[in-house]
């Protein structure tokens, strides 16, 4: 090898000046490099060597040539931006639509808010009289409904995503047979829909293959499967002075709960200004909402105990002689009740609860016919399709015959809702093809061979038929954004019917294009009202030995307050929903009479068995005040096991005791274990008077109070937004509460948050007891934050993240809270709500879109609370300026104020004397609450009335 | 010759500890308690800062749980350091120069973790600075009617004065165990902390000076810092809470938990570094007549409240009953006994000079002492003033995971600071023997 000392070979053969640089150029020539090479080859350089730095660079620029490729490729459709805006559509500035969202047959007339093609909000349509703006909790929760992330995207066939083609071909093929078979064996069950568009096209499937048949069933209507239950009365509540209310509940939960409360609320609000009376009378064995709302005009008696009632009514009015034995108290119960309706003649109202048997039904209409109540307080309502539909009993016969080859379940979910003694689950299975179509791939949907996803109501043309009998039209708020059908589409396809959804609504109105546009804007149809004929009283028909009284259990199967029949357990603003009477969320208990749970020594969330007609239910207990002694209540809708994520695991199934023959043994045992439910509002009694105040009959007042003195100087601006919240109008039905969930973008918390205590809901409604848990006096109470004149909350904030504006609100700066949580300790009222974690960063895209883009989505660690719906209030002072004027009363609603349906809640400027709220507050009801705190509350309560009729 | 040797061994006795530590095998077991509980703190808070205060059992009502307890009760304890040295040197209670070293050392590690606790506390833990009064381009300045706003002051005052007031004595000290050192390493050690003390008369006299006047600043401080303390919970509006006996009942609160944990210090150093001359029976007396003094005085506060409370009625008897008979009286009553039953053996000399039952004692108005803050926090909140929105407190692991965790920060300071800084004033004591002398 060359060594640099060595005489260098190049350079002694060389002549003339031969410069070198430096040694290693000395060294490194050719010779030199082979040497090397020869010795170290991993220190040569090859041609074509890659270095490490070259590869990476190599292969950085082939990922980046790769990407170039994703960025050629072209959006499925042609997007463009606005170049010129469509007319009327501003970015930023709401439309708004009539439409109409209807569940267990009955449609809610609507106005829905979009943004930027995002439903945002539904309102009661106010123009609408089944409505005037108000709306029940279900209703209001729709609007989840419409973006519930578990929503089926796609038709599944045998569990297995699937393609529409793939189903319309296989529909082809069924036609064909059917077209063959005139129908045989085919049948199609659907939900108690009244859609005049929907029952067209069953008409129009029957006639086309007379072989087939149609059934239609629910489990709230129809608990037993048997067929319709007796002819329901619409109820003019508005008319009524006088209800007596035997094991009914106008004013409970379901689809007709708006429309019986906003006609109640006018009739009390009648009557608080003078103008006749508003009483209600209620026996039932399980508080109701009409039961408290009766206050202390409630009568505890057993379910078997409405006949006797009801006969010893008819006798004290003289229209019949038997009475049958009576106890003291519900002598007297019927006493007051028959002196109400003589004394409210012409004006009276007697009710039936809807499952008694029809027999009581017609003596009921027997004594308002007598009164000359009937037509006046109630008319009779033609049954649309009582005719043509089988029940489900029919169904479930002609499976058992192997007559049944293709089923068509549209809507509903029969397979976990049946009642078990049809054995529809068994049957279903055994049926050739199974097709079902629905929200979710629920029970019925999994077990079936086909799942079809439907449009939501909000996503679709439909029509209904609202409360009152008129006709409402749904338009959709937004175009469906998955692989989703209505269920006109499919019937239209069943029949090979190219007509589209809107067409097809369209053909069932004959309507020329100005009404119809007409009608699309109101959201209704106007038909000639038909003038219902005093409805004659049906002859009362032979009536059946009544069962001999059980001395044992009786057993109350009802719909959940919230869930329903298990429609809506996939949403979690119902499910966290506190149920009106027991505040419980996310689940069911067994309801047991404080006497029951004594007697078996069972305490709240104590695991009991409860066993009837060869099934059980296992579930907690949990004790009612108010409750009859041996009575048990289940609500339906829980415990499911397929659709949905929110749904799955949340409490048990009521489903195996539902519809058992009257009178059936029920045995309650106690079993191992405890259960936690959680509640909202734990178990306490309240001292009289203490935060619901009552005043004995209308047009007195409670006793005055002088104003305490203050240290702060009182408050005066203009305008100075107050509240006024009417205990006597408030039924305790949680519409306000699910509105102000949907308006203010608030978090659902789940189960464990809830029971931890920190539900999210910034107004609560409370619900008291007065008296002995035997037999008890509830009240609700509605709380929003009180908007304090001096309050407490801002004093403690060391951050000035509280604090009060020009016109007299409390205000809550959410990026300037650092969560010292000292407001919410401060607080007498504990309104407010703190953001223990992050509840909303990790929603799905769906419900981000759900969002109300005009309130902040409040970030982990801060406290919120009710802020009289800031936003509506900007929103009508920017209107107002714009026109240079001062914002006018009414302007300003409050979303907990527009869903309400008795109108208990008034929101205003307090500083002018003629506001409605003002007004409210100057009556001799008007009281702080915790007026003792001296926090000057801008939201103010008035008082129950005891009595519905001033003495004569 | 003979007197000279004898402040010699004091000295020696002192500043040999940390270059020939004693009990070095018992240190280190103490130590890897401490450093493990010290893993557990930053654990709860990496979970609290990934999660958020929703890992606490708070909820509404009770927004406040363990975090205000245990920051009341780490105040409280911090409380007695400053007490025991510097109002006892302002009294001339020279007794005191055996204690007062690591009592200041225990007042500084408490206020730190109390200072930890608000800030823990927070929904945004990050933001904790806007409590500060700080110019920003939002014109944006503290609420000054809050509590909390003070609540901020007066803590980080108190955490400067007292850390102020511990350095300034231990000055001289850290000045001879420098000349005493063998070894470069603690020459060098020492020789920072002792900012050059040489001894000289001018430096005694600054020495005096600001000593005293520390001194001075710091008694009239544990007065106001708890009084405004117990503003967090006096100046709402709930039940059980408002009450003007509050202040000087919380100031009291808090020298009688501090004064228990002193004595459980005194009596765990004394026999663990083996200096049972400098800290003799008559300091254990002493500590055992202040305990019983105080907790004489708590029990009058205790009194007082509940007289209020029944005297004004409502809500506010209600409450008081509450805490009585309630689903929280446990919490009560176990205050009551723990804080105020073993307390009476103090009334006896022997007692009191017996190590091992002024321990017990004193661990047991510790606890009993953080059960009063539980109880007076969530008896307050859970049941304030409308029926329908009570709701019960239950603390999680993490709860107490935090508390364990600010715990093992105590400690493993506590631990550094004896086994590396003269743990007793030696300069102090010689003083004091010069003067028994001179007396």
């Amino acid at each position: 090898m060359t060594r640099p000392d060595q005489p260098i070979a190049h350079l002694s053969g060389a002549t003339g000046r031969q410069f070198w640089r430096g040694l290693d150029e000395l060294i490194d020539q050719p010779e030199f490099r082979a040497q090397l090479a020869e010795r170290f080859p991993a220190l040569a350089r090859h041609a074509g060597d890659w270095r490490r730095r070259d590869i990476l660079k190599c292969l950085g620029g082939a990922v980046a040539l790769a990407g170039l490729d994703g960025c050629e490729r072209a959006p499925d459709e042609e997007a463009l931006p606005y170049v010129e805006t469509p007319e009327g559509a501003t970015p930023g500035i709401a439309r708004y639509y009539a439409t109409a969202f209807e569940y267990e047959g009955i449609a809610q007339p609507l106005i829905g808010k979009t943004r930027e093609g995002r439903p945002l909000k539904l309102e009661g349509n106010p123009q609408h009289p089944a409505s005037r703006g108000a709306s029940d909790p279900i209703t209001q929760a729709a609007l989840l409904g419409l973006y519930d992330p578990d929503r089926s995207a796609a038709p599944r066939r045998l569990g297995q995503p699937a393609d529409w083609a793939l189903f319309d071909t296989q529909i082809a093929e069924l036609r064909q047979q059917l077209d063959a078979s005139a129908g045989a064996g085919f049948r199609l069950l659907t939900g108690p829909s009244r859609s005049p568009t929907l029952l067209r096209q069953i008409a129009a499937v029957l006639e086309r293959w007379p072989q087939a048949r149609w059934h239609a069933w629910s489990p709230v209507n129809d608990p037993s499967g048997q067929g319709q239950r007796s002819p329901a009365r619409r109820l003019l509540l508005e008319q009524a002075h006088a209800v007596i209310a035997l094991d009914a509940d106008p004013l409970g939960p379901g689809p007709l709960q708006t429309w019986h409360a906003t006609g109640w609320g006018a009739r009390r609000r009648a009557y608080q200004q003078g103008d006749g009376a508003a009483q209600l009378l209620v026996a039932e064995p399980t508080p109701t909402l009409t039961g408290v709302t009766a206050g202390e005009e409630r009568l505890i008696a057993r379910e078997d105990r409405m006949e006797a009632l009801l006969q010893a009514l008819a006798a004290r009015l003289g229209l019949t002689t038997d009475a049958p034995p009576l106890t003291v108290a519900e002598q007297a119960w019927v006493t007051k009740a028959a002196q109400a309706l003589a004394d409210q003649r012409g004006r009276g109202l007697v009710l039936v609860g809807e499952h008694h048997p029809p027999a009581l039904h017609a003596l009921a209409q027997q004594i308002d016919m007598a009164l000359g109540n009937l037509g006046r307080t109630s008319q009779a309502v033609p049954r649309v399709r009582a005719q043509s539909a089988g029940s489900l009993r029919d169904l479930t016969t002609a499976m058992a015959a192997g007559e049944v080859q293709t089923l068509f379940v549209l809507e509903g979910n029969p397979l976990y809702a049946a009642p078990p003694h049809l054995g529809f689950a068994n049957l279903f299975v055994r049926v050739p093809l199974r097709i079902h179509a629905g929200l979710h791939a629920n029970e019925t949907g999994v077990a079936s061979h086909w799942h079809l996803p439907l449009t939501h109501s909000l996503e679709s043309w439909t029509d209904g038929e609202a409360a009152d009998g008129s006709i409402l039209l749904t338009q959709p708020l937004v175009r469906p954004w998955t692989s989703v059908r209505s269920r006109h589409a499919l019937l239209a396809g069943l029949l090979d019917d190219p007509t589209t959804d809107r067409e097809l609504v369209r053909a069932t109105w004959s309507l020329d294009g100005p009404q119809w546009a007409a009608a699309l804007v109101q959201g209704w149809i106007d038909t000639p009202t038909s003038v219902a004929a005093p409805a004659v009283a049906p002859p009362q028909p032979a009536q059946p030995p009544a069962p001999p009284r059980q001395p044992g259990l009786s057993l109350l199967v009802r719909p959940d307050p919230s869930v329903w029949d298990g429609s809506f357990a996939s949403n979690p603003w119902l499910q966290e929903t506190p149920k009106p009477l027991t505040k419980i969320t996310w689940g069911n208990v067994v309801h047991i009479s404080p006497a029951l749970a004594a007697d078996r020594g069972l305490a709240n969330g104590d695991l009991v068995r409860l066993a009837a007609g060869g099934n059980s239910i296992t579930g907690p207990v949990w004790i009612v005040a108010g409750q009859e002694r041996d009575t048990v209540l289940l609500h339906l809708g829980h415990g499911r096991s397929a659709g949905s994520r929110v749904a799955e695991g949340v409490g048990f199934s009521a489903t195996p005791l539902l519809g058992l023959p009257a009178g059936a043994e029920v045995r309650l045992t106690r079993i191992e274990g405890h259960e936690a439910v959680v509640t909202t509002q734990h178990h306490f009694e309240m001292k009289p008077d203490e935060f619901v105040r009552f005043v004995d009959t209308a047009g007195e007042a409670l006793p005055p109070e002088k104003p305490k003195p203050s240290f702060y100087p009182p408050q005066h601006s203009k305008p100075a937004w107050g509240m006024a919240i009417d205990l006597d109008l408030c039924i305790g039905c949680n519409a306000c509460v699910v509105a102000c969930v949907a308006e203010n973008n608030i978090p659902m918390v789940g189960k464990e948050q809830v029971a931890k205590g920190r539900e999210m809901h910034w107004l609560r409604v409370d619900r008291y007891y007065q008296g002995s848990p035997g037999e008890p006096e509830h009240s609700f109470q509605p709380v929003p934050c009180m908007h304090c004149e001096n309050a407490p909350c801002e004093m403690g904030c060391p951050v000035n993240a509280a604090v009060h504006s020009d016109d007299g609100l409390n205000l809550q700066v959410y990026n300037r809270c650092i969560g010292t949580r000292t407001c919410s300790a401060y607080c007498p009222y504990k309104v407010r709500r703190f953001n223990w974690f992050d509840y909303t960063g990790d929603d799905p895209p769906e419900l981000k879109a759900a969002r109300n883009p005009e309130v902040t989505v409040r970030q982990r660690g801060v406290m919120e609370k009710c802020t009289y719906c800031i936003q509506r209030i900007s929103d009508a002072r920017i209107a107002a300026k714009k026109e240079g004027r001062p914002i006018a009363d009414g302007e300003v609603v409050t979303a907990c104020q527009a869903a309400c349906p008795t109108q208990a809640i008034v929101f205003g400027d307090v500083s002018e004397e003629d506001t409605q709220v003002s007004r409210k507050k100057a009556s001799g009801r008007d009281y702080d609450l915790l007026a003792e705190a001296n926090t000057r509350p801008r939201t103010t309560y008035q008082a129950r009335i005891r009595k519905g009729a001033r003495e004569a | 010759m003979r007197q000279r040797s004898a402040e010699d061994r004091v000295t020696r006795e002192v500043v040999r500890i940390p270059p020939h530590f004693p009990a070095r095998r018992a240190w280190w077991a103490c130590f890897a308690v401490a450093l493990l509980l010290l893993g557990l703190f930053f654990v709860s808070v990496a979970v609290l800062f990934g999660y958020g205060p929703g890992v606490w059992g708070n909820n509404i009502p009770v927004s406040w749980g363990f975090p205000i307890a245990n920051y009341v009760w780490w105040v409280g304890i911090g409380h007695a350091g400053t007490l025991i040295s510097a109002m006892l040197l302002l009294l001339g209670q020279q007794w005191r120069n055996s204690l007062n070293r690591f009592a200041e050392a225990m007042t500084l590690f408490a206020v730190v973790c109390a200072g930890l606790y608000p800030i823990l506390h927070l929904g945004r833990p990050w933001r904790f600075y806007w409590m500060a009064p700080y110019f920003n381009t939002m014109n944006l300045w503290p609420q000054f009617k809050s509590p909390l706003t003070w609540d901020f002051f007066a803590v980080l005052t108190y955490l400067i004065v007292s850390a102020l007031f511990w350095f300034i004595g231990i000055m001289p000290d850290l000045a001879s165990a420098r000349d005493r050192a063998e070894k470069r390493r603690w020459k060098i050690f020492f020789g920072l902390g002792a900012l050059g003390w040489r001894g000289s008369a001018k430096h005694w006299y600054r020495w005096q000076q600001s000593y005293r006047l520390t001194a001075a600043l710091a008694v009239p401080l544990v007065v106001s810092v708890h009084s405004e303390i117990s503003l967090l919970f006096a100046s709402g509006p709930v039940p059980g809470w408002v009450s003007t006996v509050f202040p000087p009942y919380f100031v009291l609160g808090a020298a009688f938990s501090g004064f228990a944990v002193v004595s459980m210090l005194a009596v765990w150093l004394r026999s663990m570094l083996g200096l049972k001359d400098l800290v003799t029976s008559r300091h254990l007396n002493r500590l055992g007549q202040l305990l019983l003094a105080c907790g004489l005085m708590t029990a009058y506060g205790y009194l007082a409240e509940a007289f209020t409370a029944a005297y004004a009625g409502g809500k506010e008897l209600e409450t008081l009953l509450d805490r009585f008979a309630g689903p929280y009286a446990w919490s009560y009553w176990a205050a009551v006994l723990l804080n105020f039953v073993p307390l009476q053996l103090m009334w006896w000399r022997g007692m009191r000079q017996h190590p091992l039952v002024l321990f017990l004692v004193g661990l047991s108005v510790a606890i009993g002492m953080w059960l009063e803050r539980y109880m007076l926090l969530v008896t307050g909140l859970y049941r304030d003033w409308l029926e329908s929105s009570v709701g019960y407190f239950r603390p999680t692991f993490w709860d107490w995971s935090l508390f364990a965790g600010t715990l093992g920060v105590f400690f493993t300071a506590f631990l550094l600071f004896i086994r590396f800084l003269p743990v007793i004033s030696a300069f102090e004591i010689k003083e004091e023997l010069e003067k028994a002398r001179d007396g």
